[in-house]
């Protein structure tokens, strides 16, 4: 695929992956961050996508694992602050909305449920149910069986059920 | 699961389509990813197998380095003045491994090194006799002995067993009757000449224009006062 032809099709995902970004984040300057990030990486490796595979799944792989990967090193670092050494003051990637300045708030009860899920569920269903990915894309996202896949969307929406029965009685 | 009621899967999935927010790339992001697209380069996709390709020969090359034949210079003379130098350089870092006590010593020195001296410069007000050792150089059994002088610098005269060892002729230097020639190797000078069957050296550090005026001085006195000899 040529270059521009490349950019301009990715682009195209510009918005989906936003999203994406959002509902992982829950931070606008850290899911601008995670996407400017993704593009970055697409872009410096666009000779490794394989023309005819499925571009958008691709992207939302590299964004998960961008994810990821500045997760990962944030959950080390506030284990080492926990151990008394100095961190950094802003981190760039959480899962923690709630105790963020400038996270957004969740307005519904199924947006609020969904926060509260873990990583992986959440990834399931926002690619699966809200992206419209087939499942054997989101088991590439995920690099994982798609009968994990399966299995996860089932706990998933068990516990979504769950959390939303609990929110409804409160 | 009742697949038609409201908690089914479908309905569940439907109401995640519908009732879930969707956020909208913000202007600024779209521009400055655009802006960046324009800018980017893909890597070409020859880049990474050419470096690892590099990066492997690179290490099977640190890895082999100790086994591959050193760089040695062609002329026997320049080969020797290195072993030479290298000697030199070893009592100048770590001093004469056995500082022996000339004449007394000569006797062992001559049974250990094959050379035997008729006469030996034991030192004089210029230069101090520091030791005397057995060495052993190119595969063959030598002398060594080693003086210094008022300013520091270390002087080792050197005798081998090299019978008709070439001397380059236009580094010869006529110093009163004799024309030995002056080398150079790694920051060193050296007198080489021949006597007899034998290969003489004398090291220094000596370097300068004036100080080669000096070593001119401490080859006469060496070459002088010692005369070595194949002891068999």
């Amino acid at each position: 695929m040529a270059s521009d032809e490349f950019h301009r099709a990715a682009l195209e995902h510009l918005d989906a992956l936003y999203n994406f970004a959002m509902y992982l984040t829950r931070n606008p300057p850290e899911a601008d961050d995670l996407v400017q990030e993704t593009y970055l990486r697409a872009f410096r490796f666009s000779h490794r996508f394989q023309p005819g595979t499925h571009l958008r799944a691709w992207l939302f792989q590299i964004l998960r694992n961008t994810f990821l990967t500045f997760y990962r090193l944030r959950e080390r670092e506030s284990a080492l602050a926990e151990d008394g050494v100095p961190t950094w003051d802003t981190p760039m990637f959480h899962d923690a909305p709630e105790e963020s300045s400038g996270a957004v708030e969740a307005h519904t009860d199924l947006e609020r449920a969904l926060q509260r899920l873990p990583e992986e569920f959440r990834t399931v269903l926002l690619l699966a149910e809200v992206e419209g990915l087939a499942l054997e894309d989101v088991a590439r996202v995920l690099a994982c069986p798609v009968g994990t896949v399966k299995s996860r969307i089932f706990r998933a929406k068990e516990r979504l059920r769950g959390l939303l029965r609990d929110y409804s009685k409160e | 699961m009742n697949n038609h009621s409201p908690d089914s899967d479908e309905a569940l999935g439907a109401r995640l389509r519908a009732e879930l927010p969707r956020y909208a790339a913000p202007t600024h992001l779209r521009s400055a990813i655009g802006e960046g697209a324009a800018g980017a380069q893909p890597r070409p996709a020859w880049l990474a197998p050419a470096l690892a390709a590099v990066a492997t020969a690179l290490v099977l090359g640190l890895a082999f380095l100790p086994l591959l034949p050193r760089i040695l210079p062609a002329d026997p003379t320049e080969r020797l003045v290195r072993s030479v130098v290298a000697e030199h350089t070893r009592a100048l870092m770590w001093g004469a491994r056995r500082p022996e006590i000339v004449p007394a010593a000569l006797p062992w020195l001559t049974q250990e090194s094959g050379i035997g001296l008729r006469k030996v410069f034991a030192g004089d007000d210029r230069l101090l006799f520091v030791g005397a050792e057995p060495v052993y150089l190119e595969g063959r059994r030598g002398i060594a002995l080693s003086y210094r002088d008022g300013d520091g610098h270390l002087v080792t005269y050197t005798v081998l067993p090299w019978p008709g060892l070439p001397l380059p002729e236009p580094r010869r230097v006529q110093i009163d009757r004799w024309r030995p020639a002056l080398m150079s190797d790694s920051g060193f000078s050296a007198w080489v000449w021949r006597q007899g069957d034998l290969a003489c050296f004398v090291v220094s550090d000596m370097v300068s224009e004036s100080d080669i005026e000096r070593f001119k001085d401490y080859f006469v006195r060496l070459r002088v006062s010692t005369d070595p000899v194949p002891a068999n």
